[in-house]
C-alpha cells in the first residue's frame, strides 16, 4: 500500500516556487508575529509565536497530507466534510465560546477551533464536487440554485456567530466556483447585479456595530478614539513607516499599543509590517502574494480535469479575497473587518485550513495534465 | 466551453486580479511614500503631550502661626448622559444625586437626558467626604474631578486683609491679590510621550520643570486682637446705628499693624455673593476728613519750633472769630486757654491761630513729613493717598481749615501711623502687615524689617505731646471714655461734618478716636472711625468707647503691664512742659 517510489516521484512533481514562497510567507509571519507581541527581555519568546509554531507544524503535515492525497478521493467525500462543517457550526451557537461578544470558537478535545474556519474549506469542496461532477448540466438554472444553496447553509450559520466577515467570503467563493465551472455569463451577470443591487438593503440587517464601522470608514473623525480608532491608527502605522521603515521591533505604534494588542499579530499584522519594514517590506509581501496566488491559478489553468481546476481555483480565490480584504482594510481601502492575513496572521485554525487548501492545490498540480 | 472561452475567462480573471494588486500597491505607495507628513506629525502630536503640573497655593498664617488661608482639595461632579441613557437608571440617579446633593433632581434630570453629551457638570466645590459618599452609591456615568477650592477657615475674620482668590486660583483682593506671585508659586511643565491607553511612557520624558508650590504668607497681625476688635466694631455698629466703621491696632515701636477691621464686612468663602461697598477695607481705602484729632499733627509742629510753650495763653475769642472776614467757631466756648487745653478742649480757633504762627509752608511741610497725601506702601492693593493740596492750591482761610482736620483727607492707617511716631520718639514707621514669606523648603524668602520713613518731630517734643495727649482722656478732656483703669491713654477725638452736596451736613458725621497707651511708654496705637453714628455723633462718645474695649483686651493680651503708680502721668490741671 505504502509506496515510496510513487510518493518520492510525487513530491518532485510539487510546485516549489510555489512552495518557496509561503515557506516565506509564513516566516514573515512568525518574525512580525514575535515583534507584535514582544514586551520585555526577560521573556522573549512569546507564547503566541510558540503557538504559532506549533500550528505551522501541523499545517505542515495538513499540506503534505492533502498533497499527496488524490483530490477525487477527497471530492468523494465531499458530502461527509460539508455535514460535518454544518454540524460543527450549529454546535458552536450553542456551545461555542463567546469572545468579543461572538461564538466563534468551539472547544473541541482542549483545542479551540474556529469552524467557520473550517466550514469556508467544506463549502469550497462540496461546491467542486458539485459542478465538477462531469455529467452536470452548467446551463441550467437549478445548478445555479443548488449552488447557491449550498453556499447559503454556512452563510447563514456563519452570521448567526455573528461573523459578517468570514461569512461573506462564501460569497466570492461561490461565485468564482460558477465563474470557473463554466455556468454562462448571463446567471453570473445577472447574480452579481442582484447582489449590487441588494447592497443597500443589507444595511438594514447590520448590526449597529457593523454600521458604525462602515460609517467610520467613509468619516473617520466621526468617532476617532472607538470605532475609528484602528483605522486610523493603522494608517498612521503605514504611513508612519516610511520608505524602508521604523526598523524590526522599532515601531512605535506596535509598541506602545497605539495599534490595540488584541489585534496587532492577528488582524493588523500587515500594518506592523509595513511600519517596521517600511514599504519595502509590504511591497515584498505583497510581491510574495502575486508569487503564491500566480501559481495557484497556474495549477488550475494546468488541471487535469474540471474537478481539479474547481478546488485549485476556489482555493486560489479564497486566499486572494483574503489577503485583498485584509490589506485594503489595513491601508484604509475597506472597512474593517475582522479578516485575518493568510500565513501571515496568528490563529490555528486558519492557519491549519490555510495550509490544507494549498495542499488541495498541489494534489491538482501533482496531477496536473502533461504539457 | 471551448478552449477559446476559456482564455477569455482565465484572462479576465488575471486582468482583475492584477488590477487590484495594482490598487493596493498604489495605495501603500501612497501611504509609505507619499506627502503624507500630516500622518506623521499625527502620530508625535497623539504621543506626544504637555502636562501643566498645577501647584497648591500658599498658605496664609496670622503672626501665631493661625491658619487664615489655604487650599482645600474638594470635588466637582459631572456625569456622562451618553452612558447614562444606555444604562437606563437615568431618573433614579437624579434623585439620588439631588438627594444628596441638596439639588432638584429635576434641574439633575435634565443634565442627563442631553443627547450625545458625555460630560455634564452636575455640582462643584462639594466637599470629600460628600463626593465619598456619592462614589459607594456605584452609579456608573457618575464622575469626579479633584479640584482645589480656597479656604479660609475663619471666615469672614480678617477678610479685608486676606481678601480672597477667585475660583481659578488667581488672588483677587487683599494680601491674596497683593502677594499673587508668591502664593500661587509656578506650575511645573513636563513633556513626555504617552502609549496607547494614555499612559505616560516614563523613558521618553522630555522636558521636565518641577513645578514650585506656592509660598507661605505670614502676617503680623493677630488673629485674636482682630477678633476682638471685630466684635467691637460690630457693637459700636449697632449700637449707634452707623453705617461703617474701621479700626487699626499697630504696635507703635515697629510700626506692625496688628489688627485691621473693616465694616461691613464679607466672608471670602462666599465672596461671590458679597458687595463690593462690604469687601471695601475702609481703613485704606476710604479718605475722610480727619477733624479735631488732625490737631494732634499742628500742635506737635508748633511746639517743636518752640514758637510756643505748652503754658502759653492763646485767645480763642470766645467761641467766634472773623479770620479773613470768615467765621471760626468753637464747639464750646472758650476765653483764654493754655496751649494743652487747646488740644484738651479741642478749640478750632486756638488750633488756627497756632497754625498761623507756623505759616502755611510748614504747616504743609510737617504734614508732608508726618505721611498726609502720600499711600504709606501698605502693600496692599487699594490704599488711598488721602488729599493735601500743595500751598499754592490753598485759599485765604485754607490754613485755619486744615488746622482742625477740614479740607484734607486722610486713612485711618496715616492717622494711626502719625499718633504712631509722637509714641515712638518722632520717628515715623513704615507701617507693615507682612512679618516673612516661607516658600515650600521652608526657606524664608522675604523678611519685613522695622524701617523708619521720617522723623517729623524731636525726641522731646514727641514725648512733651505723649503728655499733653493724657491731659486729653482725664476730667474736663473730650476723650474721658477712652480712659483704661490702670494705664495712662494718650489720645485725640475727632467729629468731622461729612461734606454733603457741597457743603458741610449738621446730622452726617465721622466720629473717630485714635489713643497710644501706655502713655509714659507706648506699645500700641489704636484708631477707631465710625461712619455717621446716630444719634450720638462725636469721637467722644461714639469712638472713645470702641477704642478702650480695643485697647484694654489688646494690653491684656499682649500682656503690657501698667506703668508703676509713681511714674504713671497725671497731670489734671497742670501743664506739662518740655
Amino acid at each position: 500500500m505504502f509506496d515510496l517510489q510513487r510518493m518520492i516521484r510525487m513530491l518532485r512533481r510539487l510546485d516549489w516556487v510555489f512552495i518557496l514562497s509561503v515557506i516565506l510567507l509564513i516566516l514573515v509571519g512568525i518574525v512580525f508575529i514575535y515583534s507584535a507581541t514582544y514586551r520585555s527581555a526577560e521573556n522573549p519568546m512569546t507564547e503566541l509565536t510558540r503557538k504559532q509554531l506549533v500550528w505551522v507544524m501541523v499545517g505542515t503535515g495538513c499540506f503534505l497530507l492533502a498533497a499527496l492525497t488524490n483530490y477525487d478521493f477527497v471530492a468523494g467525500q465531499a458530502f461527509w466534510l460539508y455535514s460535518a462543517c454544518l454540524v460543527l457550526l450549529v454546535l458552536v451557537l450553542f456551545f461555542g465560546i463567546r469572545i468579543y461578544g461572538a461564538y466563534r470558537w468551539l472547544n473541541l478535545f482542549g483545542f479551540q477551533i474556529q469552524p467557520s474556519e473550517f466550514a469556508k474549506l467544506g463549502t469550497l469542496v462540496a461546491l467542486a464536487h458539485y459542478l465538477g461532477t462531469p455529467s452536470r448540466d452548467l446551463r441550467h438554472p437549478a445548478t445555479v440554485g443548488a449552488c447557491l444553496l449550498i453556499t447559503a447553509i454556512p452563510f447563514v450559520l456563519i452570521l448567526q456567530q455573528p461573523d459578517l466577515g468570514t461569512a461573506m467570503m462564501l460569497a466570492p467563493l461561490v461565485f468564482i466556483m460558477m465563474y470557473v465551472a463554466g455556468v454562462p455569463m448571463v446567471y453570473l451577470l445577472v447574480l452579481g447585479g442582484l447582489a449590487l443591487l441588494s447592497a443597500p438593503l443589507g444595511w438594514f440587517v447590520l448590526d449597529d456595530y457593523q454600521k458604525e464601522r462602515i460609517m467610520v470608514f467613509f468619516d473617520p473623525g466621526r468617532d476617532p478614539l472607538g470605532a475609528g480608532w484602528n483605522k486610523i491608527q493603522s494608517e498612521i502605522a503605514v504611513g508612519s513607516g516610511g520608505w524602508d521603515g521604523k526598523g524590526y521591533m522599532m515601531g512605535t505604534q506596535n509598541i506602545l499599543g497605539f495599534l490595540p494588542r488584541t489585534v496587532a499579530p492577528t488582524d493588523f499584522i500587515f500594518s506592523v509590517i509595513a511600519e517596521e519594514s517600511g514599504f519595502v517590506g509590504s511591497a515584498v509581501v505583497l510581491g510574495l502574494y502575486v508569487v503564491m496566488i500566480g501559481c495557484g491559478m497556474r495549477a488550475a489553468v494546468r488541471a487535469r480535469d474540471r474537478l481539479g481546476r474547481l478546488l485549485a481555483a476556489g482555493m486560489t480565490g479564497l486566499l486572494f479575497c483574503h489577503m485583498f480584504v485584509n490589506v485594503a482594510m489595513t491601508v484604509g481601502l475597506m472597512p474593517i473587518t475582522g479578516l485575518p492575513l493568510p500565513l501571515i496572521s496568528y490563529g490555528g485554525s486558519f492557519m491549519i485550513c490555510t495550509m490544507t487548501g494549498l495542499g488541495l492545490i498541489q494534489s491538482v498540480y501533482i496531477r496536473r495534465q502533461p504539457r | 466551453m471551448t478552449e477559446g472561452r476559456q482564455m477569455v475567462r482565465i484572462a479576465l480573471v488575471a486582468a482583475v486580479t492584477l488590477a487590484a494588486w495594482a490598487g493596493l500597491g498604489v495605495r501603500l505607495a501612497y501611504l509609505h511614500l507619499g506627502e503624507n507628513t500630516h500622518l506623521r506629525d499625527r502620530v508625535e502630536n497623539i504621543r506626544r503631550i504637555e502636562k501643566e503640573i498645577l501647584v497648591g497655593r500658599g498658605r496664609i498664617f496670622d503672626r501665631n502661626e493661625n491658619l487664615m488661608a489655604m487650599d482645600l482639595s474638594v470635588k466637582h461632579v459631572f456625569v456622562d448622559p451618553v452612558r447614562i441613557q444606555e444604562n437606563g437608571y437615568g431618573g433614579f440617579i437624579a434623585n439620588q444625586l439631588g438627594r444628596l446633593l441638596n439639588l432638584s433632581p429635576a434641574t439633575i434630570a435634565s443634565k442627563i437626558e442631553r443627547t450625545g453629551r458625555r460630560h455634564e457638570y452636575v455640582a462643584k466645590y462639594i466637599p470629600e467626604d460628600k463626593a465619598r459618599e456619592i462614589d459607594q452609591l456605584g452609579f456608573n456615568g457618575v464622575h469626579f474631578e479633584d479640584v482645589s477650592a480656597r479656604y479660609y477657615p475663619r471666615g469672614s475674620l480678617m477678610s479685608h486683609v486676606l481678601g480672597f482668590s477667585n475660583l481659578e486660583g488667581v488672588g483677587s483682593a487683599g494680601v491674596e491679590l497683593r502677594y499673587d506671585r508668591y502664593l500661587r508659586g509656578v506650575p511645573g511643565l513636563r513633556i513626555t510621550e504617552v502609549d496607547g491607553h494614555r499612559r505616560e511612557v516614563y523613558l521618553r520624558r522630555g522636558v521636565d520643570i518641577r513645578p514650585q508650590e506656592g509660598a507661605d504668607v505670614h502676617l503680623t497681625l493677630d488673629q485674636h486682637i482682630q477678633y476682638f476688635t471685630e466684635r467691637t466694631l460690630d457693637k459700636t455698629m449697632e449700637e449707634h446705628n452707623a453705617l461703617g466703621a474701621w479700626a487699626i491696632v499697630q504696635e507703635i515701636k515697629t510700626g506692625r499693624i496688628l489688627a485691621m477691621a473693616s465694616r461691613p464686612a464679607f466672608d471670602p468663602n462666599e465672596f461671590r455673593y458679597s458687595q463690593p461697598e462690604e469687601r471695601r477695607n475702609r481703613t485704606i481705602a476710604y479718605t475722610y476728613e480727619p477733624g479735631s484729632t488732625f490737631k494732634v499733627a499742628i500742635i506737635a509742629a508748633v511746639l517743636n519750633e518752640h514758637l510756643v510753650n505748652p503754658g502759653d495763653l492763646i485767645d480763642c475769642e470766645n467761641g467766634m472769630w472773623l479770620y479773613n472776614r470768615r467765621p471760626l467757631r468753637d464747639y464750646h466756648a472758650y476765653g483764654k486757654l493754655t496751649v494743652a487745653d487747646v488740644l484738651k478742649k479741642s478749640s478750632n480757633i486756638g488750633t488756627a491761630k497756632l497754625a498761623m504762627m507756623l505759616g502755611e509752608e510748614r504747616v504743609y511741610e510737617y504734614l508732608r513729613n508726618f505721611g498726609f497725601g502720600t499711600a504709606a506702601d501698605l502693600e496692599l492693593p487699594g490704599e488711598e493717598a488721602g488729599i493735601l493740596h500743595p500751598t499754592r492750591n490753598w485759599s485765604a482761610i485754607s490754613l485755619s481749615r486744615i488746622a482742625m482736620g477740614h479740607e484734607v483727607a486722610v486713612t485711618a492707617l496715616q492717622m494711626v501711623n502719625m499718633l504712631s511716631a509722637i509714641g515712638n520718639n518722632g520717628f515715623l514707621m513704615k507701617p507693615r502687615i507682612i512679618d516673612r514669606i516661607v516658600n515650600a523648603e521652608g526657606e524664608e524668602i522675604y523678611r519685613s524689617e522695622a524701617e523708619a520713613l521720617s522723623r517729623p518731630i524731636r525726641g522731646e517734643t514727641a514725648r512733651l505731646m505723649c503728655k499733653m495727649l493724657t491731659r486729653v482722656t482725664e476730667e474736663g478732656g473730650t476723650g474721658r471714655k477712652a480712659k483704661i483703669d490702670g494705664y495712662t491713654v494718650g489720645g485725640k477725638t475727632g467729629t468731622a461734618q461729612k461734606p454733603k452736596d457741597g457743603s458741610y451736613s449738621d446730622s452726617a458725621n465721622i466720629a473717630s478716636f485714635m489713643g497710644l497707651v501706655p502713655a509714659e511708654d507706648p506699645q500700641i496705637a489704636v484708631i477707631v472711625v465710625v461712619d455717621e453714628p446716630q444719634p450720638l455723633h462725636t469721637g467722644g462718645a461714639v469712638a472713645a468707647p470702641a477704642f478702650r474695649d480695643i485697647a484694654e483686651q489688646s494690653l491684656r493680651y499682649l500682656d503690657i503691664p501698667p506703668v508703676p503708680a509713681e511714674l504713671a502721668y497725671h497731670f489734671g490741671d497742670e501743664v506739662p512742659e518740655f
